[in-house]
């Protein structure tokens, strides 16, 4: 009998267990299908949709959470004139007006000297009028209008075969010269050892971002050039003053005294990196006026810190994140030796602090890092403004209390077109941020790009803007790059992906671009832009006989449609793909409030 | 009773896969960082990044978004990627293919060549033969994918090179060949979107299968030249676990009994080890295939990474460090489904190979 029990005890265990596994099974599915049958308040894809993007969010509709607060939309556009009734909204244009078909004159709301070498930038490439209204969908931009551009640069995208390659055929009606290929193909691929495999076995005619550990193999080989990519960046040491002892410009002194900086870029950096003169890299004008940075001095360096107090030094924290950028390449290894420099030179005891990136460049940026910082930047338009007035305007906070020693000089300068006129009031800048010492300019970390040693005008441009219409891949019909990665769409208005915009750079244009290999912007679909006195206007004559890629031809009104489609969040085109449009609203400000 | 069983089993990998969603969403939410300036970069500003999370509907609460991205998966919709602005079921049907044809291929060169080895070495037990296959699968075996496709590449694209054996050291397919569709070069009309033109469209990515369908044999050439590194790389490491896995399943089969006796009955030596020890050794062998082939699906990145292959390990790995939580809830789910779907396949086939086995 208890035998009997324990056999029946089992099977309905056994029983039980299965049917309520088969149970539950049948539950969640019916609970799947009924939720697939309910038609959901607001899905999380649709939401941009039935919301209305901040484009044409009314201002009453409730806001999803009460610190992002939909803008509503100000400007007005009737074709030939995109304005705004006001300033207020604090962005940099109060109109733009198509003053003939082939004139077109920016009303800036302040002075903006930088306007050359942010209008140059790929994302303010100028589209047909026809196809922006065209290709402009619901709530984004339609597939055509994602991945099959229409620009007037010298190539054409012929066909995309996505996750393989991005081919490029000549553009038969180019107004410029042809291009020395009739194709070009763009691959990609993230490890630089596979891509210097591609170049040797001659699959590919060019690549970038060679890894540092390459550069004496390619150099070394015949068949191959190495070029040098001039470094358009910094890596600096910062100091926030609202912490002892930093508040104590001694101690900053002291410190930008004792780094042996030129040890840290041998060491660390490859070829063609160079030790920090000034904070700005002196390939942007005015960024090396005013005197140098201190020579390593550790003497000097100690005999600071005991006057400001710290004759045996102090301890605190370094804090970086474990991030690799082209100013920072080793950045654990930069970091220990920037550790084990303070001791040795100060006597100062820093622990390193490892942060998730994210977190450190929040708390950086607002000034709540108690140590040392290590941090760079990279160059989003050359222009000293974007160096300076990013880390040392008056709303800054990165490095504590800001100077305005240093600010007011960068107000004046940041008032003034031409470099010449300005440069005195950069000297002043440069020579207190050297003064006052805020942050430690380390270095200009350089990268290359590798080429087949046949290809003429090999490119290796400081803003990565590569123009492949220019490079001759030795005879060859078929020029093949690779890069790091595949481009996420061919929408460059709305994009911000390096790897995205130099794809887009081959097939769009704007009203300046930039001399190949270099950061000096030069004339492309305007023949000139002219500011006045104080670069508060700036008058573009467009050139003539431009054709785009569908046969229509360019003017002034295909400039006013790409404006009002990157900056009137209430025109029906402004759909892009993110539809952030982040450069558009960073550089310019989008006309909203 | 063998479609119930199914059907029981099918019913019951629902809740896994639910559990799957649940801890991958919670996950993914759980990495540091946020995916705003994951995706557009450090500079992006508070006023953008307010913006870029209002658009991509992550300011609602999570368990919200549980609750509408749940509702969407059971209409079939795996929602959006972050970072591509595009479905991610778009995305599913342009990647999946790279990862299947990488991964059948690795599972195929890892049976033609590893049972071989195994079988032989069981038979010449403890001879040369034997030692030298089992250090060689011991190596295969610690064999790091990432170097092993480094050197193959270099021998077979560089050192190679200008010889017959030359091989492309990355990449699918060549730029320049021509790859219409089947569908396509067949003149078939199809919907404008929808389950029928993905389902088309990813059967049209398996460049082998395209290529033969279409009698494009320029195609075929150059994607079985372009697969042949990878699935070497890839197929490595199961290779040295099948071969060993066959030599010790046929030595187990070589000592029973009935072997004994088919010799004794004078049975030639190929017919005993053929037919009577080697199909009994199937069985376990079965389970490290089918396990293999998941593996070799949702592990691919190393293999993927080294060989410039956009499949689907690599964009799992992509989108983990961009927070594109899209892309990895609906990525790690249908890795999931193959995982189960494979236990599902090894269990039935259990029944076929041996008679003995009922499942219940």
């Amino acid at each position: 009998m208890p035998l009997i029990s324990s056999k029946f005890k089992i099977l309905w265990r056994r029983n039980v267990k299965r049917n309520l596994s088969v149970l539950l099974s049948l539950l969640v599915l019916m609970s799947l299908v009924l939720a697939a049958c309910g038609t959901p308040e607001a899905p999380a894809t649709e939401a941009p949709a039935t919301e209305a993007p901040a484009t044409e969010a009314p201002a009453t509709e409730a806001p999803a959470e009460p610190t992002a607060i939909p803008k509503v939309p100000i400007a007005t556009f009737d074709g030939t004139t995109l304005g705004v009734p006001d300033c207020d909204y604090g962005g940099f244009f109060k109109s733009i007006e198509a003053t003939d078909q082939y004139t077109v004159t920016f009303n800036m709301c302040k002075s903006d000297p930088a306007f050359l070498s942010k209008i140059a930038f790929s994302p303010f490439a100028i589209y047909p009028s026809e196809w922006i209204e065209a290709t402009a969908g619901e709530t984004t931009r339609t597939s055509d209008g994602l991945e099959k551009p229409v620009g007037t640069g010298p190539y054409m995208v012929s066909e995309w075969n996505r996750g393989e390659s991005l081919t490029f055929t000549a553009f038969p009606d180019y107004w410029g010269e042809p291009p020395a290929a009739e194709t070009l193909v763009f691959r990609w691929s993230s490890e630089s050892a596979a891509r210097l495999l591609e170049l040797q076995a001659g699959t590919i005619d060019g690549f970038d971002n060679v890894g540092p550990e390459d550069f004496a193999t390619i150099e070394g080989d015949p068949n191959l050039h190495l070029q040098i990519r001039p470094a358009l960046n910094v890596f600096y040491i910062g100091m926030t003053n609202s912490y002892p002892p930093f508040d104590n410009v001694k101690v900053r002194l002291a410190v930008a005294q004792g780094i042996d900086r030129q040890r840290i870029v041998d060491t660390f950096y490859p070829e063609g990196s160079e030790v920090a003169s000034h904070f700005t890299p002196c390939a942007i004008p005015n960024a090396c006026v005013g005197d140098p940075w201190y020579d390593f001095d550790p003497d000097a360096a100690k005999a600071l810190l005991a006057e400001a107090g710290f004759p045996d030094g102090f301890s605190t924290k370094l804090y970086y994140r474990d991030v690799v950028r082209g100013y920072l390449p080793q950045v654990g290894n930069v970091a220990q030796d920037i550790q084990a420099q303070l001791k040795e030179n100060l006597n100062i005891d820093a622990e390193i602090v490892v942060m998730e990136s994210g977190a450190f460049i929040e708390a950086s940026g607002s000034g709540q890092l108690d140590g040392f910082h290590l941090l760079g930047w990279g160059a989003d338009y050359p222009h000293i403004t974007n160096f300076l007035d990013y880390h040392f305007g008056e709303a800054q906070q990165q490095f504590g209390t800001p100077y305005p020693e240093i600010y007011e000089q960068l107000v004046a300068g940041g008032q003034i077109g031409l470099p010449e006129d300005a440069e005195q009031y950069y000297v002043a800048a440069n020579n207190a941020i050297r003064e006052l010492a805020p942050l430690v300019p380390v270095a200009h970390g350089a990268s290359a790009a590798a080429y087949r040693a046949d290809v003429e005008t090999p490119q290796a441009s400081p803003l990565t803007t590569e123009l492949f219409a220019f490079s001759d891949p030795g005879g060859r019909d078929t020029f093949v790059w690779m890069q790091n990665a595949e481009p996420i769409s061919l929408f460059c208005a709305d994009d911000t992906d390096g790897e995205t915009l130099r794809a887009c750079e081959q097939v769009t244009q704007a009203l300046y671009g930039f001399v190949v290999n270099d950061s000096a912007t030069e004339p492309h679909l305007a023949e000139s832009c002219t500011p006045n006195e104080d670069s508060t206007v700036w008058v573009c004559k467009l050139r003539q006989g431009v054709k785009f890629h569908d046969g229509t031809d360019f003017d002034s009104a295909d400039v006013l449609a790409t404006f009002n489609m990157g900056l009137n969040p209430g025109s029906p085109t402004h759909k892009g793909n993110t539809n952030l449009w982040e450069y558009y609203s960073t550089l310019w400000g989008l006309m909203e409030k | 009773m063998m479609i119930q069983y199914m059907i029981r089993r099918i019913l019951s990998s629902i809740p896994v896969l639910l559990g799957i969603l649940l801890v991958t969403f919670a996950l993914a939410r759980l990495i540091p960082g946020d995916p705003c300036r994951a995706i557009l970069g450090e500079k992006a500003t508070q006023e953008v990044c307010d913006r870029f999370i209002r658009e991509k509907g992550l300011d609602k609460p999570i368990h919200i978004q549980f609750g509408i991205y749940l509702s969407e998966m059971a209409r079939g919709d795996f929602g959006e990627s972050i970072r591509y602005g595009m479905p991610v079921t778009r995305l599913l049907v342009e990647r999946l293919p790279m990862t299947v044809e990488l991964s059948f291929s690795a599972l195929i060169v890892s049976i033609i060549i590893g049972i071989p080895l195994g079988v032989i070495s069981a038979v010449r037990h403890n001879s040369w033969v034997d030692v030298t296959t089992m250090v060689w699968a011991n190596t295969g075996v610690s064999m790091p994918v990432f170097w092993l496709g480094l050197m193959l590449a270099y021998v077979f694209s560089l050192l190679l090179k200008d010889t017959p054996f030359w091989l492309p050291p990355s990449g699918r397919v060549s730029p320049g060949i021509p790859n219409d569709p089947f569908y396509e070069v067949w003149g078939l009309t199809l919907p404008a979107e929808g389950f029928l033109l993905a389902m088309f469209q990813f059967l049209s990515r398996l460049h082998i299968l395209n290529s033969l369908l279409t009698a494009n044999w320029e195609l075929l050439k150059d994607s079985t030249t372009h697969l042949i590194l990878p699935a070497l790389a890839l197929g490595t490491i199961p290779m040295a676990l099948i071969a060993r896995m066959a030599r010790s399943a046929m030595l187990d089969v070589l000592g029973q009994d009935y072997i004994r006796t088919a010799r004794a009955k004078g049975l030639k030596r190929s017919a005993v080890i053929y037919k009577h020890a080697f199909r009994n050794s199937l069985l376990p062998l079965v389970t490290v295939i089918g396990l293999s082939l998941g593996g070799l699906l949702g592990g691919a990145v190393l293999t993927e990474t080294i060989f410039g292959l956009s499949g689907v390990g690599r964009t799992l790995y992509d989108a983990i460090t961009a927070r594109d939580y899209g892309i990895v809830q609906a990525f790690t789910v249908v890795i999931a489904f193959f995982f189960v779907a494979l236990n599902l396949i090894v269990d039935v086939s259990y029944a076929y190979l041996d008679p003995r086995i009922r499942l219940t």
